[in-house]
C-alpha cells in the first residue's frame, strides 16, 4: 500500500500542515504587531522630545525674559547673561521643533504663528536691551509697559502649551495602542498555542489509533497465522489418516488376494501329481493302481473342489472390492433429509429379521433436518441397523435404539443394541476391510463396517463404537449438518 | 519320539491352506496327529478349555502351528493367551502366516513365539518351506506341558 493514499497517512500530514499553518499565523500576527509596537514607540519618543523641546523653548524665552527685565532694572551687564545664552538655545528648540514636526503634516501652522510670537518677543526683547544699553531706560520700559512683549509671550505660552497638551494626548493614546497591540499578540500566540496543541493532540489521536489499528491487524494476523497452522495440522492429520487407511487397504487386499491363489496354485499341483499316478497306472504300472485309485477318487476331486471354492472366493473378493471403489467416486449429492422418515424406512426394512428374532427397534420420532447425501446415509445407518440385528445374544429379547444429538454444525446418530457387544482388542479391528470379530456364526464378508466407515467419511464425519463384550454396543456417526457439495469433493480426492 | 506322541495344533482359517499344509507335512514323513481349527475362538477353546484355565492342556505334548490373520481375532491374541498361561507357555509356537512386516515379526518373537515363518505366495516355495517345517518338526523336541 502506497504511504500516501493511506488514511493514516493523509490525516496526519493534513493535521501536520495545520499545525505549521497557525505556526505561521502567530509569526506573521507576532511580526506585525512588532511593527506597530515599534511604530508606536517611536511616535512615544517623539511626542516626549516635543514635550521636552516645547518645555526648553519656553523655559529658554523665561530666561531671555529675566535677563532683560534684571538689565532693564540694574542696568548692569552680568544680567543681560542669562539673555544672552537664552537667544541660541530658543533658536535651537525651535528648529527642533519644526524638525520633529517635519515627520507629520500637522502642526506646520502653530510652528509658524509660534515662530511669529516668538520673533515679536525676541525683537521686543532686543529693542529694550537695545535702548537700555544707549541709555534710553524710559523709552524701554515704555516699550515694555506697551505690552507687547507681554502679549507674544502669551501667544507662546498657549501655542506651546496646546502642543504639550496634544503631544501628552499622544503618549496617552499611543501607550493605550500598545497596551492593545500586546495584548493582542497575547491572544494571538494565546490562540495559536491553542490551535497547535489542539493538532497536536489530533495527530497524536490518529498516531495511536493507527498504532492500535496496526496492533490490532497484528493480532489478528497472528490468530489467523495460528488458525492456519491449525488447519495445516488438521488437514496433515486427514492426510496421513488417509494414507494409512490406503496403506492398510493395500496390505489388507494384497494379503487377501494371496491365500487364494496359493490354494489355486497348490492344488493346481495336487492336481499334476494325481494325474501323474493316474497316468502311469493307464499307461500299464499295475503297482500304480493304488495310488492312481486315490488320486481319482479322492486327491483330484478335492484339489478340484479347492480350486473352484478359492476362485469364487477370489471373484468375491475382488467384487467387493471393486464396489468399494465405485462407492468411493460416485458423486455426492447433498439434499435436506428427514431422519425420522431415513430411520422408518430403515426399520421397515428390516421388520422381517427383527419379528424372527424376537427384537424391537426404537426410532426417534423427532429429530433435526439434515443436509447430506441420501444413499450415503441411508447405507451407513441400514449396514449398522442389519450388524446390530444379526448380532444379537441369544440369551435375551433384542433392544436397538437409535438415538439423535445435536451440537452446533454437527449431528449425531447413536445406534445401541443389547446385543453381543465386541471385544476392546477388536473395536478397531471391525472397521477393517475383510475382518469380523465374535464368534463366526454368522454369514458375512468383513466389507459392512469399512465401506460404512469410508462413506462417514467421505459425508465430513466418521463413526466409532463404543461397547462392553456380553452386554451391548453403541455406535456412533458422526456428520457435518450441512454437507457442502466442495468438501465431498476435497474427501473424495484424499480418498481416492 | 516320546512314549506320549506329539500333536500338532493348527489354527488356520483357510481350509485350502490348512490342506496343503497337513499334505506336504505329511510328505516330509511327519505321520504325528494334526488337529486343525478354523478360527481362533475354537482354537483357544481346544488349548485353554472353554473356562480358559489350560487345565485341558496338561500333561499335553503339543506343537503349535499359528496364522496370524484369523477372521475373528489375531494369532498375536492366540499367541499372548498361550505364552501367559503356565500349562502352555512351555509349548513351541511356530507362526505360519503371509505377513512378512518387520514389525510384527519382531512383536512376535517379543511375545514367545518360537518360529516365524511367512507363507511364500508361489506354491513351490510353498510346499518346499512346509516340507522343511516336517523335517525339522520330525527332529524337534517338544517337551510335556506341566
Amino acid at each position: 500500500m502506497p504511504f500516501f493514499s493511506s488514511a493514516f497517512a493523509r490525516r496526519t500530514v493534513t493535521l501536520l500542515f495545520l499545525g505549521v499553518l497557525a505556526l505561521l499565523l502567530i509569526v506573521v500576527a507576532a511580526g506585525w504587531l512588532t511593527a506597530r509596537t515599534s511604530a508606536h514607540t517611536a511616535e512615544v519618543i517623539r511626542e516626549r522630545d516635543v514635550r521636552m523641546v516645547a518645555g526648553t523653548i519656553q523655559t529658554a524665552l523665561l530666561d531671555a525674559e529675566t535677563g532683560q527685565r534684571g538689565f532693564l532694572i540694574t542696568a548692569e551687564n552680568r544680567y543681560l547673561e542669562p539673555y544672552a545664552n537664552a537667544l541660541p538655545a530658543v533658536r535651537e528648540g525651535l528648529a527642533t521643533l519644526r524638525g520633529l514636526y517635519a515627520q507629520h503634516d500637522r502642526g506646520d501652522e502653530r510652528l509658524d504663528q509660534l515662530k511669529t510670537a516668538v520673533e515679536q518677543k525676541l525683537s521686543e526683547l532686543a529693542e529694550t536691551v537695545d535702548l537700555a544699553k544707549t541709555g534710553r531706560r524710559d523709552e524701554a520700559l515704555a516699550v515694555v509697559k506697551s505690552d507687547r512683549g507681554k502679549a507674544a509671550m502669551d501667544r507662546i505660552r498657549a501655542t506651546l502649551g496646546g502642543l504639550i497638551s496634544e503631544a501628552e494626548d499622544r503618549v496617552t493614546e499611543r501607550l493605550a495602542d500598545l497596551n492593545r497591540a500586546s495584548n493582542l499578540l497575547l491572544w494571538v500566540a494565546g490562540l495559536g498555542a491553542l490551535l497547535i496543541v489542539v493538532f497536536a493532540a489530533g495527530a497524536a489521536w490518529v498516531v495511536i489509533q493507527y498504532t492500535a489499528e496496526l496492533v490490532a491487524a497484528q493480532h489478528q494476523l497472528q490468530v489467523a497465522n495460528a488458525s492456519l497452522e491449525e488447519r495445516v495440522a488438521e488437514r496433515t492429520t486427514s492426510l496421513t489418516r488417509a494414507n494409512d487407511e490406503i496403506q492398510r487397504f493395500a496390505y489388507i487386499v494384497s494379503h487377501d488376494l494371496r491365500s487364494p491363489l496359493v490354494n489355486i496354485m497348490g492344488f493346481t499341483s495336487e492336481l499334476e501329481v494325481g494325474a501323474e499316478a493316474l497316468k502311469r497306472y493307464i499307461g500299464g504300472d499295475e503297482q500304480q493302481a493304488d495310488k492312481a485309485r486315490v488320486a481319482a477318487l479322492e486327491d483330484i476331486p478335492e484339489a478340484i473342489r479347492f480350486i473352484r471354492a478359492s476362485t469364487e472366493r477370489m471373484d468375491g473378493l475382488i467384487n467387493a472390492i471393486l464396489k468399494l471403489s465405485r462407492e468411493g467416486r460416485r458423486d455426492l449429492n447433498p439434499e435436506p433429509i428427514d431422519l425420522v422418515k431415513l430411520f422408518a424406512a430403515t426399520a421397515a426394512s428390516v421388520k422381517h429379521q427383527l419379528d424372527e428374532a424376537n427384537a424391537t427397534l426404537t426410532v426417534p420420532d423427532r429429530a433435526p433436518i439434515i443436509v447430506s447425501d441420501r444413499l450415503a446415509l441411508e447405507q451407513i445407518v441400514n449396514n449398522v441397523v442389519d450388524n446390530a440385528v444379526k448380532y444379537l445374544a441369544r440369551d435375551r429379547p433384542g433392544r436397538i435404539t437409535i438415538g439423535v444429538t445435536q451440537s452446533p454444525g454437527r449431528i449425531g446418530i447413536a445406534i445401541s443394541d443389547n446385543g453381543r457387544g465386541i471385544a476392546e482388542q477388536d473395536r478397531e479391528r471391525i472397521f477393517e476391510l475383510f475382518r469380523r470379530a465374535g464368534t463366526q456364526d454368522r454369514p458375512g464378508e468383513g466389507i459392512g463396517l469399512a465401506h460404512v466407515r469410508a462413506l462417514a467419511r467421505r459425508l465430513g464425519g466418521d463413526i466409532s463404537v463404543g461397547s462392553e463384550l456380553g452386554r451391548g454396543s453403541t455406535f456412533r456417526i458422526d456428520l457435518p449438518a450441512r454437507l457442502h457439495a466442495k468438501d465431498s469433493r476435497l474427501h473424495s480426492e484424499v480418498t481416492k | 519320539m516320546t512314549a506320549r506322541p506329539v500333536s500338532i495344533v493348527m489354527i488356520e482359517d483357510d481350509e485350502g491352506h490348512a490342506r496343503l499344509i497337513e499334505r506336504n507335512i505329511r510328505r516330509a514323513g511327519v505321520n504325528n496327529e494334526i488337529t486343525s481349527f478354523r478360527n481362533g475362538t475354537d482354537g483357544l477353546n481346544y488349548l485353554l478349555g472353554a473356562d480358559g484355565s489350560g487345565e485341558e492342556s496338561a500333561q499335553r505334548s503339543m506343537l503349535i502351528l499359528l496364522d496370524l490373520n484369523l477372521p475373528d481375532m489375531t494369532g498375536v491374541d492366540i499367541l499372548v493367551k498361550v505364552k501367559a498361561n503356565q500349562h502352555t507357555k512351555r509349548s513351541p509356537v511356530i507362526i505360519l502366516t503371509t505377513t512378512d512386516d518387520e514389525r510384527e515379526i519382531k512383536r512376535c518373537y517379543d511375545l514367545g513365539a518360537n518360529v516365524y515363518i511367512t507363507k511364500p505366495v508361489n506354491y513351490e516355495s510353498f510346499a518346499n518351506a512346509i516340507q522343511q517345517l516336517g523335517l525339522f518338526l520330525s527332529v524337534m523336541q517338544v517337551p510335556v506341558t506341566d
